[in-house]
């Protein structure tokens, strides 16, 4: 179903990161963390499709989406004026689920990933860890909020400016390393080779983890079949293309097919 | 109101308005926005004999006024598409008039999806033969560009089968006209185009295809006015009910395509955007009726005024 979102704020957070909120309500009632809002940009009369973006914060009327001005789409987006309005479908998809009982969090973020898992922090009732692995200082987004959040926030940058040098899977080991036996729940929202750097780890460490993937996205709702990755499956190929619109973009990372081929 | 029904021959419709094969997955992800029976026809995502994996991603890339898709017929095979519930058991339950679109490595394999359908047939109103995708390497566009292979799978078909058949046409041959009546000739009751165009764009940063697959079909408010061209050579050159589709956006593009020769039309990459677009144009193609005083949507078809 589609909504009006009314823009009441839309900022740079950091360097070619940005912050827009909407007044949505319909859309926060239902939103999960994990969840994206499939958003038509008004203004791009030759661009025709809709992007996605991840719910960053729902909170009463009020839905924040942060992203990195990359293209044509988020162009357009950053110029946005607060009173303008954009049309959303959403909230959709396959939402991460909460930790329950004495499971730790530990939210595995790959640059603005780190906003797809937000509402982790802010919903969960255990309180956790943030590890956030990005190319550089200008890539690391709301590790103050994560803080405030009561999660512990640990960095990788690539080129050493900040934190540990390195990817952010080196902090993963680490971490499974100092907390053996502790029940964590893992979470991952990144690049895709991050995504199966990661799951490749939990399942190697016999543990599962909830991984939000995507792919360049078309309808949103599953119709199109664009934005497909690999999932295990019974078939003699053992596996097969899933909408990470639909069956995803949240999936169990003993579900996805870390084959080459 | 305007009398909207529309007779394709063999078959009739409520109203001109189908979803574009592909566009529209197999209706139940589109169910939520309205009910699938206001539509003329639900036509499905091109089923196959065995399930279809698909072409890698990424498969789609936008370009100006459109986009570029190379899914590769990614879908369950005709077996689960007739047995599982989210398939042809939810279309016969939603009221939807169900076209199914068809597809084959060889002619073999189209008649097999064929032979499997006419079994089954209860709530299928017509087959729409694929002989047109540009995205995979067997089949599709094979057929669609060589009028004598055309012929000859139609023929097959038609064998196979006593369900309605439409043909669905590729935009890249020199004579539409002369293709369409081949297909025709050999047993198409109906006519559908036109396809997606084959493209290709390119990243300038990292030199590297937009898509996986290199080339895709073009689809969206760019083709349209080569589909309307090619509509309306079509319907001169057969006397069959030409469906028409490509860039079909709101309710003036359809009436354009009506008027150009097409009994019935298609939305598809429109509902990408908008989901409601195919009601929108069917409500938008009633009040055109109306303020033209016109009863009847036939009266409109094939209206184009082209004295000198």
């Amino acid at each position: 179903m589609s909504h009006t979102g009314e823009i009441l704020s839309n900022e740079v957070l950091k360097d070619k990161y940005c912050r827009a909120v909407f007044r949505a309500p319909e859309i926060c009632e239902k939103a999960e963390p994990g969840h994206f809002v499939h958003v038509m940009i008004p203004s791009m009369r030759d661009r025709i499709l809709r992007r996605p973006f991840s719910i960053c914060h729902a909170g009463g009327s009020q839905l924040t989406i942060v992203y990195k001005v990359v293209g044509r789409g988020t162009e357009e987006l950053s110029r946005l004026k607060p009173g303008e309005k954009c049309d959303f479908m959403g909230p959709l998809g396959v939402p991460f689920s909460l930790p329950v009982e004495d499971e730790i969090p530990v939210i595995v973020a790959g640059g603005y990933g780190a906003a797809a898992t937000y509402m982790i922090s802010e919903r969960s009732k255990n309180k956790g860890y943030l590890l956030l692995g990005a190319r550089t200082e200008k890539d690391l987004i709301l590790t103050d909020n994560y803080k405030n959040n009561g999660f512990e926030v640990r960095v990788a940058t690539e080129d050493g400016a900040v934190g540990t040098k390195g990817l952010v899977t080196v902090l993963v080991k680490e971490l499974l390393e100092e907390n053996k036996g502790k029940n964590l729940k893992f979470y991952g929202c990144g690049p895709h080779g991050m995504l199966l750097a990661l799951g490749e780890l939990l399942i190697t460490n016999e543990i599962d983890g909830e991984l939000s993937m995507d792919q360049m996205m078309c309808c949103g709702i599953g119709a199109c079949f664009a934005c497909v990755v690999k999932v295990k499956d019974n078939n003699p190929d053992g596996w097969r293309y899933a909408r990470t619109c639909k069956e995803g973009p949240v999936f169990k990372a003993s579900d996805v097919y870390y084959g080459r081929t | 109101m305007a009398d909207l029904r529309v007779d394709l021959g063999k078959f009739s419709l409520k109203n001109p308005v189908m979803t574009a094969s592909g566009t529209f997955g197999y209706g139940f992800e589109y169910a939520e926005f309205f009910p699938l029976d206001r539509l003329g026809a639900v036509v499905v995502k091109g089923i196959t004999v065995r399930p279809v994996h698909g072409n890698p991603t990424p498969r789609v890339a936008e370009v100006s006024s459109g986009m570029l898709n190379a899914i590769g017929l990614q879908g369950p095979g005709v077996d689960k598409f007739l047995h599982d519930d989210h398939y042809m058991p939810f279309l016969k339950k939603s009221g939807a008039t169900v076209i199914v679109n068809i597809w084959g490595k060889s002619v073999d394999e189209y008649r097999e999806v064929a032979e499997k359908l006419e079994a089954e047939k209860d709530g299928i109103t017509a087959l729409e033969i694929n002989i047109s995708c540009p995205n995979v390497k067997e089949g599709g566009i094979s057929f669609g560009t060589n009028a004598a292979k055309a012929s000859e799978l139609v023929a097959q078909v038609r064998a196979a089968t006593s369900i309605p058949l439409i043909t669905k046409l590729s935009p890249t041959v020199s004579n539409i006209g002369e293709f369409a009546k081949a297909v025709v000739d050999a047993g198409s009751d109906v006519i559908s185009l036109i396809n997606t165009i084959p493209s290709m764009a390119i990243d300038i940063e990292t030199r590297r295809p937009k898509i996986a697959n290199v080339t895709g079909g073009l689809s969206g408010p760019a083709i349209k006015p080569v589909a309307v061209r090619m509509v309306y050579e079509a319907a001169k050159a057969v006397k069959v009910p030409v469906i028409g589709m490509g860039g079909i956006c709101n309710a003036d593009d359809a009436v354009e395509f009506i008027i150009a020769g097409a009994s019935a039309i298609a939305v598809g990459t429109a509902i990408f955007t908008n989901p409601m677009a195919p009601i929108e144009v069917i409500d938008g193609i009633n009040s055109y009726l109306d303020r033209k005083k016109i009863a009847s949507v036939k009266e409109l078809c094939g209206t184009v005024d082209i004295r000198k």
